[in-house]
């Protein structure tokens, strides 16, 4: 049993931990939490599914124009739901936007793929019982996303200047950084990252429009937990969150295992309301 | 001429009496097609029932329409795209009852749609055939327009209860639902009546269908005793994964219950097809083969007949053409034999049908008893077997 909690608890968490990093990725360029961020880990085992099984294409070219694909929803939410609403992000209006084009990105899902999980390929064949590559590989992509992102951030001109636009927007646009352009490609960015989380997901949650749902939500936890914009905090948090989630589902059964997810979430935001991993914001007096 | 009182009194009189004598009807009425709504979710997610009803009901307006009518009247089928949006089909109904102003609805296919259009048929007493399995969509006293030609949910119940105790002989009953509200009613249901039967519920749930893992749950039962596991969802998904973990769990235990566990989508989402072995799915007599291979007689024809008249058959389910064409084929019947299209005389004739022999099914109605489809015409079939929209009949029925 315990086997079997690690396994399918650090594979769940591990795709959570992938969407919560989506989540800050577009927040931290924008300041906008975007709830589209469930979306492109659905659409990224939807588009797997897609190209690899029903257009045929070799697993590697199916994963290229997976993350194209799901750049390119990035962007388009960029575009669409995001930058119109930029000018009054105190009113919280990203909210509705975003949500509204959530939603629309899972109807037409719905629509055009059909609202039944389709199968998605398995993509190296390696592994069998808890060590089947459904289980290891969603952990394997988020290692490998999270030593990118380190490297993208720490080493690279763009990523530092991602870096400068999320400590403090006004300094860097003075400093002649083309925020824009830049905000645009942390969107497609997350787009990639959202659907890496898809693609080495498919095999454990399937290609399921429903999944968007899901994950905006189950996403969402890890950056409360860790604290927004705290890329290893949300690491941190969604595999602490698979791992509780799986135990409670041994535990419990399966409709109190979110009960158990969420009365632990608003526990630990009781105790730390900037998530464990945060730090406590300071106003200026 | 002096024109009294009394002649305008005996005039009215005999006007008033004239009124009341039943007026010649045109020649017309007799002629005008025989108008039958179609209440279809031709699109949208839940449309793959519609493309097989429709398939039936066009195929039997055909076959009525070449061998001259119904006593010379045609059938006209009035066809409204609902969506499977219950909002879309009161509009349908209302605008099918009031503009086009059929002669009887065939529809809607859901439930969801159904408990929104049958109150409005009811108020116009129009003539109401559906397939839809929630159980207050009949009620003789409030809806004594609305029949159902397929079975009900507690029907299905019954049939898989009796299947699990009398053939499989088991006695320790494991039931898995989904969430939904359809899951979770259905399995409160399905437990109280199979501890009514006397049979061990060692293990009931109701699992998320987005649950990656089917582990913690299937564990649980097979801990607990359980001999089969009775599966009330229409998620595929969540039906595969459970299949999938069976196998790796190296046990052998059969599942039995909802009709999705024989959808074709499961083919992909197994991971071997012996997983989808051992899983056994309501279905009908009419539409399962023997061992042999063989349809009922009455079936084999109709499958000859239907790819004689280039009807796809073998991307849908055969129980929904069947179904569509028993439908058109009993509204045809009770205005041939009630020689009228209103609306009571058509209510009237449905029922007295005792036994009526369809396609799908042998539909029996009373003035009190409005679920015209047997209980006994149900039976498991073979979840992997499909063959032209037929499945093989579950081991144990002769």
């Amino acid at each position: 049993m315990l086997a079997s909690i690690l396994a399918s608890g650090l594979a769940a968490g591990a795709i959570y931990a992938l969407v919560g990093v989506t989540y800050n990725t577009m927040f931290s360029t924008s300041r906008v939490m975007s709830f589209t961020a469930g979306q492109l880990a659905m659409l990224g085992g939807v588009f797997g599914s897609m190209f690899t099984l029903k257009l045929g294409l070799p697993i590697a070219a199916g994963f290229l124009l997976t993350l194209l694909g799901c750049a390119i929803i990035g962007v388009i939410t960029e575009f669409v739901a995001v930058r119109p609403v930029l000018k009054n992000l105190d009113q919280h209006l990203y909210v509705l936007s975003t949500l509204a084009l959530a939603l629309m990105i899972q109807q037409v899902t719905a629509i055009k793929w059909g609202t039944e999980p389709q199968p998605f390929p398995r993509l190296i064949g390696w592994g069998s019982g808890v060590w089947d590559e459904k289980f290891w590989l969603p952990v394997a992509a988020c290692a490998l996303t999270i030593i990118g992102l380190e490297y993208l951030y720490r080493r690279t001109l763009v990523g530092r200047a991602f870096l400068a636009i999320a400590e403090d927007n006004f300094a860097a646009r003075a400093l002649g950084l083309p925020e824009r352009n830049l905000r645009v490609a942390s969107y497609a960015l997350a787009g990639i990252i959202g659907g890496v989380a898809g693609f080495s997901g498919g095999e454990l949650l399937l290609a399921f429009f429903a999944n968007g749902a899901l994950l905006n939500f189950y996403g969402f936890v890890p950056v409360a937990l860790g604290g927004l914009g705290n890329n290893r905090g949300a690491v941190i948090g969604g595999l602490a969150l698979g791992l509780f989630q799986q135990a409670a589902n041994f535990l419990v059964g399966g409709i109190f295992s979110s009960v158990a997810v969420f009365t632990l979430f608003i526990v630990v935001l009781l105790a730390a309301p900037q998530g464990l991993f945060g730090a406590a914001t300071t106003r200026r007096v | 001429m002096r024109i009294s009182r009394r002649d305008i009194l005996s005039g009215s009189v005999g006007a008033l009496g004239a009124a009341t004598l039943p007026f010649p009807k045109p020649a017309i009425a007799q002629s005008e097609p025989i108008k039958i709504g179609c209440l279809a979710a031709m699109t949208g997610p839940s449309s793959a029932p519609t493309i097989g009803f429709n398939r039936g009901v066009n195929f039997a307006a055909e076959a009525i329409n070449a061998a001259g009518g119904v006593k010379g009247r045609k059938i006209e089928i009035v066809v409204r795209d609902t969506q499977g949006d219950p909002t879309k089909a009161v509009n349908a109904t209302q605008e099918l009852i009031s503009q086009a102003k059929v002669h009887a609805i065939w529809g809607p296919f859901n439930s969801g749609e159904a408990l929104a259009t049958t109150p409005i048929m009811a108020r116009a007493r129009m003539p109401d055939i559906h397939p839809c399995v929630v159980e207050t969509l009949i009620d003789t006293t409030k809806f004594p327009n609305a029949f159902r030609m397929a079975p009900s949910n507690s029907q299905w119940d019954d049939a898989v209860r009796n299947y699990c105790l009398n053939i499989l002989k088991v006695k320790k009953v494991a039931v898995i639902g989904d969430t939904t509200g359809y899951g979770v009613t259905a399995v409160g249901a399905s437990v109280a009546a199979f501890k009514k039967d006397g049979a061990d519920v060692v293990y009931q749930a109701n699992i998320d269908s987005t649950q990656p893992d089917m582990t913690p749950d299937m564990l649980r039962a097979k801990t607990a005793g359980a001999e089969v596991i009775v599966v009330w969802s229409v998620s595929t998904g969540m039906e595969a994964r459970m299949f999938n973990t069976r196998a790796a769990m190296n046990w052998d235990v059969s599942f039995v219950g909802h009709p999705s566990m024989s959808s074709g989508e499961i083919a992909g989402l197994v991971e071997k097809p012996a997983n989808w072995k051992k899983v056994y799915a309501i279905g009908y007599k009419s539409c399962s083969y023997d061992a042999a291979g063989r349809l009922p007689a009455k079936s084999e024809d109709l499958v000859a007949r239907l790819l004689k008249a280039n009807v796809a058959i073998n991307d849908t389910l055969l129980w929904w053409v069947a179904g569509g064409i028993d439908a058109i084929e009993l509204i045809a019947k009770a205005v041939a034999e009630s020689g009228s299209t209103d609306s009571e005389a058509i209510i009237k004739y449905w029922n007295t049908l005792s036994k009526y022999p369809g396609y799908f099914g042998n539909y029996t109605f009373t003035p009190t008893q409005h679920n015209g489809y047997l209980t006994e015409e149900i039976v498991m079939s073979e979840a992997a077997t499909a063959r032209n929209g037929t499945f093989a009949l579950a081991p144990g029925y002769t």
